[in-house]
């Protein structure tokens, strides 16, 4: 008899779990069937009722009803349960957006300079500045070139106050500097603008920038100086880069030596970017001259050194492929969105 | 400086090294081949190879100098062209030196019964290619001969002179008609001129009157080949803005000596293709006589300089190829460089000579130098700027440069500083006079550029320097200078970047001032000094409306003071939480007028700082005349009740 009751309830349950959609209706389920007053709990109470012998038989069918029973509402339960949480994830997930942000970018001169401080710094330079308004005493005489020296026409200088006051022609201004203010041991690198009057067109500027080096050991050498323009040119252009070096004539060093990179565009054959050598000059460089060190108070006996400047924007230039300088200070230059040539 | 093939070879008989080659050699020794030119001379095939001529090698203005350095380089004899020994005959010139400062020596000659023609067509088409018009046979001659030798001579008609020729400077007049036909205004007192005793003859060193000059019926002349101060050919050159051949080389450090051969050349010249006779004695003004230096040098030198072992046979038979006369005494050498090389007076010059013909090529550049290690002496505004360059790239800012000189009016309308506006005095580009006051031209040029090319997203920044006269003194520090430019982004976004970045850099007690001089370019109700605590480092404001219709908002930092600030601060952003934050709000109200930083400086005062995490405001809503605050305070290291109370109490809420 008992038998039969809890069997047609697991069958009403079964056609009820069939009909029901949602958690709360499960809520209501339990309570019918399985709660202290449910009936099927009920048909587990009226098991003490029985006596010991039928309790004996009845009552392990009646336990294994139940079990297959509470297995049903549970699968159905855990059915369900998955079901919500499918739909709650659907509902709080998001979508990544097909918008690439804007990135900054360096400016290509100041990505030049980091990428040569860098190397300088790790073979112990320090980094040195100095003023763009400069006293005629820094930018040439330390330098050896007295007023009215014919060298002075290399660098057709603009004032603010002829003849003490000017706007630097070149970076070796700092190594003036750096002399006159330090106490040798050094090695330095100076990046920096410089002005020079001249009219403005596709290859030079009024406005540009020099990189200068200098050191002051206690021996030194122009091989060293090579040494280290060779790991300067390889970095910046790779192992295959071609450089002479030639004779040049700068007051501030004696010897003098200049290092030409074969022309990154014509591979040397002679264009319209190298004038038609096929070299593109860099800069210029020497053993720095005893008048430079004596004016400076350092003693030539004790102390060697050498001395460089480069054309920073010409070096820009070749790395990034840039063919007319104005672009460099001007509207023109402009960041691509995406920054690889190709796109991986 | 050009060079012709054929004559090289004239003057080198046993050269067989190419033209290019040449060019090529003259590179490497320190004279830039900047041309190279097949042509046709004589009607044989030629080349003409350009040079550039060091500044300190007048020798080598000539075609005789660069033989000379060929010559040397391939261990070759030069054959210079012949010339006959100057016969005198007749009196001596009246001639005076009356500038003596300036005058180291004047060569003068008299020759009679030339017959002045047309040149030759050798020469027509040899001066041709020097870019010098063929104008008669004495005056191509004159040229001919500054070519070969780097000498300029000049060349004075006798019958249109009166009286003395004097070397004066200038007292007397006012203009001179050069043999161009120009017309130079002249200043009087600076000028070193040639005269006679009425009229102005030349222009010392650098061109002729047209008073005296030669012509087809000429016959009678005086040449005169001189050398003077530098200095003042120079002066004269730039002040008058006169660049001839003659000043181009008489400016550089010529010297007097080998003049006589350019004299004698001249002479042998004018006798041989336009007949006429020397007719007077040979005026020789030369009162202190060019001496070569004699050098001590030690022959270990080149080696030490280049790091290579150059022996000493090398480097002696280098320095005598170069024509340098050596003289040995026990270990020790003396070395006198030729009279014309003027550029050589130290041992380091002659390291230089030897190792330039010995080549550079040679040192070898493929060994990392092992330079001793030195002490760090890197400035740490340079490190400060390097780090704002990332952080602003990493807040999707675009670094750009640009011109810090700047047209007339700029300045005006974006400083806001108490400097005065420093100009240039002579710079070519005279629409950019002054130098920048304020990062800020730039930037809004380059905005300019930007929105004229449709390009999207400008947020640029600059760093660089700017500039202002103070107290009658030049000044100049590193700023910072960072544009923003959109319709959807508004000021305080832009003011939380330019914080962000403050803070970055390790600043944390920023505040916002209303600007105490506000550039006319600022809407003056959106214009703020900023602080880091009592130190102003910048300037944030919105601009009036420009060109570009989009909210432009800029910032510019004092990247000197922030350096200064930083090496005063201890920064350390580490702290162990062991108990839970407690966050309170509190809702106040202050009168417009009223400075919430004040109010929250004035609140910081009272608060123990080891129990506040953080002080902000949370929001704000504008009322008629009052604006609402909400202030949010996190607490640490305090239980609630305790943080409550501090609370309440601060706020004064109890």
């Amino acid at each position: 008899m008992l038998e039969n009751n809890i069997k047609n309830l697991i069958e009403n349950l079964k056609n009820n779990l069939l009909t029901i959609g949602n958690l709360d209706e499960m809520d209501g389920l339990w309570k019918k069937y399985f709660s202290n007053k449910g009936s099927i709990k009920l048909i587990l109470k009226e098991i003490k009722e029985l006596s010991l012998e039928n309790k004996k038989i009845i009552a392990p069918l009646i336990q294994q009803h139940y079990k297959n029973a509470l297995a049903l509402f549970k699968n159905k339960e855990d059915l369900l349960k998955t079901d919500n949480l499918c739909k709650n994830l659907e509902s709080q997930s998001e979508d990544l957006n097909y918008f690439t942000p804007k990135i900054g970018h360096l400016h290509p001169i100041s990505r030049t300079i980091r990428e040569m401080n860098n190397l300088f710094v790790s073979m112990g330079f320090s980094i040195m500045d100095g003023p763009e308004i400069e006293k005629d005493e820094y930018c040439f005489q330390r330098l050896n070139v007295p007023l009215d020296h014919p060298a002075r026409d290399m660098q057709d200088t603009i004032y603010i106050k002829e003849p003490d006051y000017l706007l630097r022609t070149q970076t070796s201004s700092i190594e003036a500097r750096t002399l006159a203010n330090y106490k040798p041991p050094f090695k330095i690198v100076s990046p920096g603008r410089v002005y020079r009057n001249e009219t403005v067109n596709k290859s030079n500027h009024f406005i540009f920038h020099h990189y200068q080096g200098l050191v002051v050991v206690e021996k030194t050498n122009l091989k060293d100086l090579f040494g280290i323009f060779n790991v300067l040119f390889q970095k910046m252009y790779g192992k295959d880069v071609v450089v002479r070096y030639r004779n040049k004539y700068y007051p501030e060093v004696e010897p003098g030596v200049g290092p030409d990179m074969q022309c990154f565009n014509c591979h040397g054959k002679g264009c319209s970017l190298c004038k038609g050598v096929g070299w593109i000059e860099m800069g210029g460089a020497g053993i720095i001259h005893p008048n430079v060190m004596e004016k400076a108070g350092i003693d030539t006996k004790k102390w060697m050194g050498f001395a460089f400047g480069l054309g920073l924007d010409r070096w820009v230039m070749a790395k990034y492929k840039i063919t007319d300088i104005r672009t460099l200070l001007g509207g023109n230059l402009g960041y691509k969105y995406y920054e690889n040539e190709n796109i991986i | 400086m050009k060079i012709l093939y054929s004559q090289i070879k004239e003057l080198i008989p046993d050269l067989e090294a190419s033209p290019k080659e040449i060019g090529e050699t003259l590179t490497l020794i320190g004279f830039l081949m900047d041309g190279f030119t097949e042509i046709s001379y004589k009607g044989s095939k030629d080349y003409l190879i350009g040079l550039e001529i060091r500044q300190n090698r007048a020798d080598c203005l000539s075609i005789i100098g660069l033989a000379r350095e060929i010559a040397a380089y391939y261990d070759l004899q030069i054959s210079t062209p012949e010339i006959k020994t100057i016969t005198e005959n007749g009196k001596q010139l009246d001639i005076k030196i009356n500038a003596v400062d300036y005058v180291k020596r004047v060569l003068a000659i008299k020759i009679d019964g030339i017959i002045n023609k047309e040149s030759p067509d050798w020469l027509k088409e040899y001066l041709s290619f020097y870019d010098l018009n063929s104008i008669n046979l004495l005056v191509d001659l004159s040229n001919y001969v500054m070519l070969l030798t780097g000498y300029p001579s000049h060349l004075i008609d006798c019958e249109k002179i009166t009286g003395q020729v004097m070397w004066s400077l200038n007292h007397d007049f006012n203009d001179i008609i050069t043999l161009f036909g120009t017309s130079i205004k002249l200043r009087k007192d600076t000028e070193l001129i040639i005269r006679d005793e009425k009229n102005i003859l030349a222009l010392a060193g650098m061109v002729g009157g047209k008073k005296a000059a030669i012509n087809m019926e000429t016959k009678s002349i005086i040449a005169e080949v001189a050398i003077y101060n530098r200095s003042v050919i120079r002066k004269n050159s730039r002040d008058l803005n006169i660049v001839t051949e003659a000043s181009h080389r008489l400016e550089k450090e010529l010297d007097p000596t080998s003049s006589y051969y350019a004299m004698q050349l001249l002479l042998s010249l004018i006798i041989k293709y336009g007949d006429g006779h020397i007719s007077s004695k040979l005026f020789d003004y030369y009162p202190n006589k060019n001496i070569s230096p004699i050098i001590e040098f030690d022959t270990s030198m080149p080696s030490k300089f280049s790091g290579i072992e150059i022996s000493e046979n090398d480097s002696i038979k280098i320095l005598k190829n170069l024509n340098f006369s050596i003289e040995k005494n026990g270990k020790l050498f003396f070395v006198s460089p030729p009279i014309y090389r003027t550029d050589i007076s130290i041992p380091e010059d002659l390291v230089e000579e030897i190792i330039r013909i010995y080549g550079f090529n040679r040192i070898p550049s493929n060994e990392i130098p092992k330079l001793e290690i030195v002490q760090d002496i890197t400035p740490k505004n340079i490190i400060l700027a390097e780090k704002i360059r990332d952080i602003l790239v990493a807040l999707s800012f675009d670094e750009i440069l640009s011109w810090p000189l700047t047209k007339n009016g700029e300045n005006e309308f974006t400083n806001y500083t108490d400097w005065d506006i420093i100009s240039t005095q002579n710079s070519v580009n005279d629409v950019f006079p002054n130098l920048r006051q304020s990062m800020i031209i730039g930037l809004l040029n380059q905005s300019n550029e930007y929105v004229k090319k449709n390009v999207d997203f400008i947020n640029i920044f600059e760093i660089g320097k700017i500039f202002g006269k103070k107290n009658g003194k030049y000044t100049e520090h590193e700023a910072l200078g960072i544009m923003s430019i959109s319709t959807n982004t508004v000021l305080s976004e832009f003011k939380n970047k330019i914080e962000s970045m403050i803070r970055l850099l390790g600043i944390s007690s920023i505040k916002y001032v209303n600007a105490s001089q506000k550039p006319k370019i600022a809407n003056s109700n959106s214009c703020w000094d900023i602080y880091a605590g009592t130190n102003q480092i910048g300037i944030i404001y919105k601009l009036i409306p420009q060109e570009i219709k989009s909210n432009i908002y800029f910032a510019e930092i004092n990247i000197e003071k922030v350096t200064k600030l930083l090496l005063q601060i201890k920064n350390n952003p580490v702290v162990e939480i062991t108990q839970k934050l407690i966050t309170l709000d509190a809702n106040i109200e202050l009168k417009k007028e009223e400075s919430i930083n004040e109010y929250l400086e004035n609140i910081e005062k009272k608060f123990n700082k080891n129990h506040i995490w953080s002080i902000i405001i949370a929001d704000r809503y504008i009322l008629d005349k009052k604006i609402k605050y909400t202030i949010r305070v996190t607490y640490k290291e305090l239980s609630d009740q305790e943080a409550k109370k501090i609370h309440l109490n601060f706020f004064e809420l109890i």
